[in-house]
């Protein structure tokens, strides 16, 4: 970690202070005065752009989620998975603009009608077979542990840190959103609040080496009870604030008081701009019935989009999330329920969208742990590698799978079959989760030459962007 | 604990004799010399200070309290005070928490009863054991145990008998055996359901069914050896390339996930007629008792284990009963010496701090390995020696950046605040505080087997710019930290003996004391500061609380009390332990 971006304490302080004071609204980062001054070209962004990660927990099982439906596909997929199978007749058909190369046609699962007219009406892809890679890996490098992996393949905590840091063998406490908005800073130095935000707890993803995210709730911040900007609840605002800008004498204490500080600095002008927020048709403020925890955390995103100009936010990055993905058990009677709920949140959001006329600007796109293996534990499925994400939006090259859809056939080999089975049916990536975030952070308005710093081993594969943004 | 009393009672006289020089008449014999040409007795180890002991109470229990602390102080002291304390700890047996469930089961059950809801019933008593709890250092490790071999209620909400069970068994176990420790939790129906161990099936190749491998896997990651080799002192072991050596590989597990086949819902009352592994199911009965094995869907091939220098075995031979795989499967992960350095380590960073150093992870493994008779893995001996060892028992270190202590979990300022302030309702119950949705964390709640917080988390600036890690930051977010501040805001203003609050459910702390010298605003804060931070108090929160104070009228002494104790409930102070 550079020194350079290390500010001892106080003078962070007085910096923020001075900050908040001349309401300069700098993006939240640690940086210092001294690299700020020396922003060189570009200028902030003219335009507004949006990325929204959809974090999957628990490795979804999304050989189910998109299935060959042409023969003979269909059927060796079905046998594999055995009662597992989705059955043939249900699949949502879609429609590819680009066909598959051996004319495979393919259809959802049928919880999933919301993507299955999103991707037919092109504002919907999929990018198949694709994991946490180092560099390309065939079978018998990894049966020889020839090349370098990603450590601890199939252990929930450390492919979710891969898929959040691309870091590979090195430790990392840093995101590669979090260095995203670290390559970024100089160009959003109008912004009134951080441009990493979480909507869903603690996340390795928003983390930069800089940057610093920001935690709201799934409805937004919370207001802190008894302060105010007369009287009484001022002075106990100000008796707080000053409590906190002491100087602690353990690290425990002046990280928790940066956090309250954050809280105190960011909540209330937050909150005032999600009250102006309109009403969305598709994520109501009082609906009939109520909306999952996804869609709830979609339609504040959704709002905060909506206000973005009154904090001047030009670039934001938004984490949600849903669990439940880790279908060990009882995958039959889950599956449903989990992608349904991925299908009507998506679905929604991308209706806020199109009623902002916002759906070009705001791309959504989801992680998850792993794919699921192929064979099956009698009533469900276990930890894999490879698998398949979505991503939606109006900026979407939609109506097409990118990477290689594998034939879903255990003991697959990439020479017939388009990816290996390592064993038990855990395919091979054979697109990296690096090729798939450079492609989003390009999108973004990372810089090429910015692009490996954000997706640490890009230079490793041939394709340096899938394609899959307009 | 009556015992000990007693004992002290005889060792104060005994030093009262000798330092009196009075003719006791213990052992007769001869004269005492005359005063004046004995030589003064030897300076003996300082008394314990009320700081001291509210830092011991704050790591062994769920928050200090005067009364407590005074009586710590009185056992003895620096060197025999503490040592004494657990001592009278360890002879205690667990309260628990089943009985009080199922008394919550109404008779008959009517029609449409969600059992659920004994969830609620279960966080009650659980409160109410960790508050009032006699047995508080057990309790502490029962809550520090239900961290590392996580269940949660988010899938097993339809038994609370069996999740109320499920931290009984931590309870008893908590100063016991490691070994008998991960056989009681791995033969549990709450962990059987929740890692999916229960109902695993043998292999059938026709149906591609091969044995699930989750509990296979997160024993070994999370309750035991962790993902890669770890020296005495809990750093990494390295190869010749310098990376970090892997404790497991896929082969191993799946050796593994084929040892734990055959096991489901014990049959018993309620249980079907003919039960078997197809037919069994979850009864109110059985989802507390141990899982059954069912041999006719246990795998009988010879499996492969961790191989480990000094191995027992490093795999089961074929033809062997799911019990008996089972038992050396338990012996050959218990046996892996990973297990003293990761346990340990993580009982020290739920204890006492975050980052200990590499020499106390050490003496701790050491007790771990060998507890001084030669028992491999007793509990209760590594919990003494965490508590006793010098860098847990070192006053705080007074400069920028130190790194002693922690960041106190969330909930257990909680349980601080209403033990130190006689928190509790008329009805006795707690059932007025959402634990999780507050607190980021509640009685086996977490979102998922890797716990409400990792122990590798190290929130950005300088804890990850050093290398060090503050798990419980990981919750302590923007909007989880509000959310506390503000329940505190309601408990101290709203919520306290002069709010005159009816609802015989609402937790109310009392006051009084507090109240009776409000009219000085030095000695309030002086008050307070003794009652949560047992007088340890910087000179900077001490002077915005007698600010906080003096700006409400001296006839409103309530407020003036509130102003002060919620200022120093939320301060960065409090939500540290030294």
């Amino acid at each position: 970690m550079s020194n350079a971006l290390v500010m001892n304490r106080r003078a962070r302080r007085r910096f923020l202070r001075n900050v908040a004071a001349g309401g300069l609204g700098f993006a939240l980062a640690r940086t210092p005065g001294v690299a700020w001054a020396q922003m060189g070209g570009g200028g902030d962004f003219p335009d507004y752009r949006a990325l929204v990660c959809v974090f999957l927990f628990g490795g979804n099982d999304s050989w189910n989620m998109v299935v060959p439906r042409s023969l003979p596909e269909y059927n060796v997929y079905a046998t594999s998975r055995q009662n597992l199978a989705v059955p043939q007749a249900s699949l949502l058909p879609i429609n590819l603009v680009v066909p598959d190369v051996a004319g495979w046609q393919y259809g959802l699962h049928p919880s999933m009608a919301g993507i299955a007219a999103m991707f037919n009406s092109g504002r919907a892809a999929f990018v198949s077979n694709v994991g946490p890679l180092l560099a390309p890996v065939s079978l018998t490098q990894y049966q020889n542990r020839s090349v370098p992996l990603p450590p601890q393949l199939f252990s929930h905590n450390d492919q979710q840190d891969q898929w959040h840091t691309l870091k590979g063998n090195t430790l990392s406490k840093v995101g590669w959103a979090g260095r995203v908005a670290d390559a970024l800073a100089t160009r959003v130095t109008a912004q009134q609040m951080p441009l990493n935000v979480s909507l869903a707890g603690q996340t390795l993803f928003l983390a930069g080496n800089a940057t610093v995210p920001y935690t709201m709730g799934p409805t937004g911040p919370t207001a802190f009870a008894g302060f105010g900007t007369t009287g009484a609840n001022l002075a106990r605002r100000q008796s707080f604030e000053a409590v906190l800008q002491t100087s602690h004498p353990t690290v425990y204490e002046g990280a928790f008081a940066d956090v309250q500080q954050r809280a105190l600095q960011f909540g209330d002008g937050i909150a005032a701009a999600l009250a102006t927020a309109p009403d969305f048709t598709a994520l109501p403020n009082a609906p009939p019935a109520p909306l999952s925890s996804l869609a709830t955390q979609l339609r504040t995103v959704a709002k905060l989009i909506a206000t973005r100009d009154l904090l001047r936010m030009s670039r934001q990055v938004f984490f949600v999330s849903t669990g439940g993905f880790d279908t060990h058990d009882d995958q039959l009677n889950d599956q449903p329920n989990l992608l349904g709920n991925v299908s009507d949140a998506l679905q929604r959001f991308d209706d806020a969208m199109q009623q902002l006329a916002m759906s070009h600007a705001v791309t959504v796109f989801t992680q998850s742990d792993f794919g699921r293996t192929l064979t099956s534990n009698g009533d469900g499925t276990d930890h894999a590698w490879g698998g398949v994400q979505l991503v939606t939006g109006g900026a979407v090259a939609g109506g097409r799978i990118y990477g290689q859809h594998p034939l879903i056939r255990i003991g697959a080999r990439v020479n017939t079959d388009r990816a290996d089975d390592v064993g038990g049916g855990r395919f091979i990536p054979t697109t990296s989760s690096d090729q798939f975030a450079a492609t989003l952070a390009r999108w973004f308005g990372v810089a090429d030459a910015d692009l490996a710093t954000v997706a640490p081993s890009i230079n490793n594969f041939a394709q340096r962007d899938l394609g899959f943004m307009l | 604990m009556r015992r000990s009393i007693n004992k002290k009672n005889s060792r104060l006289l005994s030093l009262a004799c000798a330092l009196l020089l009075a003719a006791c008449g213990g052992s007769g014999g001869s004269d005492p010399e005359p005063a004046a040409t004995r030589s003064p007795p030897p300076a003996g180890p300082p008394p314990v200070t009320l700081a001291q002991a509210y830092k011991f109470l704050n790591q062994a229990t769920f928050g200090a309290t005067e009364a407590e602390a005074l009586r710590l102080m009185a056992l003895g002291n620096s060197s025999t005070a503490y040592a004494r304390w657990i001592d009278e700890q360890l002879a205690l047996p667990a309260t628990t928490q089943l009985a009080y469930v199922q008394a919550g089961l109404p008779n008959p059950i009517p029609p449409g009863f969600v059992v659920d809801i004994l969830n609620s019933q279960r966080q009650d008593i659980w409160f109410q054991n960790s508050v009032r709890g006699p047995d508080q250092l057990r309790q502490r490790l029962a809550w520090a145990l239900s961290q590392i071999m996580v269940v949660s209620q988010g899938p097993l909400s339809g038994y609370p008998f069996g999740l109320a069970d499920y931290y009984d068994m931590l309870a008893r176990d908590a100063f016991g055996d490691y070994r008998r420790l991960i056989e009681d939790v791995t033969l549990h129906p709450m962990m059987g359901r929740y890692l999916s161990m229960l109902g695993n099936q043998k292999p059938n190749p026709a149906l591609n069914i091969r044995p699930d491998e989750n509990y296979a896997r997160e024993l070994m990651q999370l309750f035991a050896i962790g993902l890669v080799e770890l020296n005495p002192d809990g750093s990494l072991r390295r190869d010749g390339l310098g990376n970090p050596i892997p404790t497991y590989d896929q082969p191993t597990i799946e050796g593994f996930a084929h040892i734990y086949t055959g096991w489901s819902w014990a049959c018993a009352a309620g249980s079907p007629a003919n039960c078997t592994f197809a037919s069994t199911r979850a009864t109110i009965a059985n989802q507390i008792l141990p899982m059954q094995a069912f041999a006719e869907q246990h795998d009988t091939g010879s499996k492969r284990m961790l191989t480990y220098a000094g191995a027992i075995r490093t795999s089961v031979p074929a033809g062997q009963t799911p019990a008996q795989d089972l038992r050396d499967a338990l012996d050959n992960i218990a046996g892996h010496p990973n297990v003293s350095p990761f346990i340990s380590k993580q009982l020290i960073q739920k204890l006492v701090t975050s980052n200990p150093s590499p020499e106390y992870v050490q003496r701790i493994s050491q007790v771990f390995n060998n507890d001084g008779t030669g028992r491999r893995g007793n509990l209760g001996a590594v919990v003494r020696a965490i508590l006793l060892d010098v860098e847990a028992r070192r006053d705080p270190i007074v400069s920028t950046g130190a790194v002693d202590g922690k960041t106190k979990e969330p909930l257990l300022r909680l349980t601080q605040l209403w033990r130190a302030y006689g928190g509790s309702a008329q009805s006795g119950r707690f059932v007025t505080v959402n634990a999780q949705g507050t607190f980021g964390q509640g009685p086996l709640t977490a979102p998922s087997v890797f716990n409400f917080f990792s122990p590798f988390f190290a929130p950005t600036g300088e804890i990850a710019d050093r290398g060090l890690v503050a798990p419980e930051l990981q919750i302590a977010t923007e909007y989880q930290n509000t959310l506390v501040t503000n329940f505190f805001f309601t408990q101290v203003f709203n919520r306290n003996s002069r709010s005159g609050v009816t609802n015989p459910d609402i937790v109310v702390i009392d006051i009084e004391p507090e109240v009776a010298v409000a009219g000085d605003s030095a000695q309030l804060v002086t008050r307070i500061a003794a009652r949560l931070l047992g007088a340890h108090i910087s000179p900077e929160l001490r002077g915005q609380a007698v600010l906080s104070v003096n700006r409400v009228a001296a006839s409103n002494p309530t407020q003036r009390v509130a102003e002060a104790l919620w200022l120093i409930v939320s301060s960065p102070e409090f939500a540290v332990q030294p």
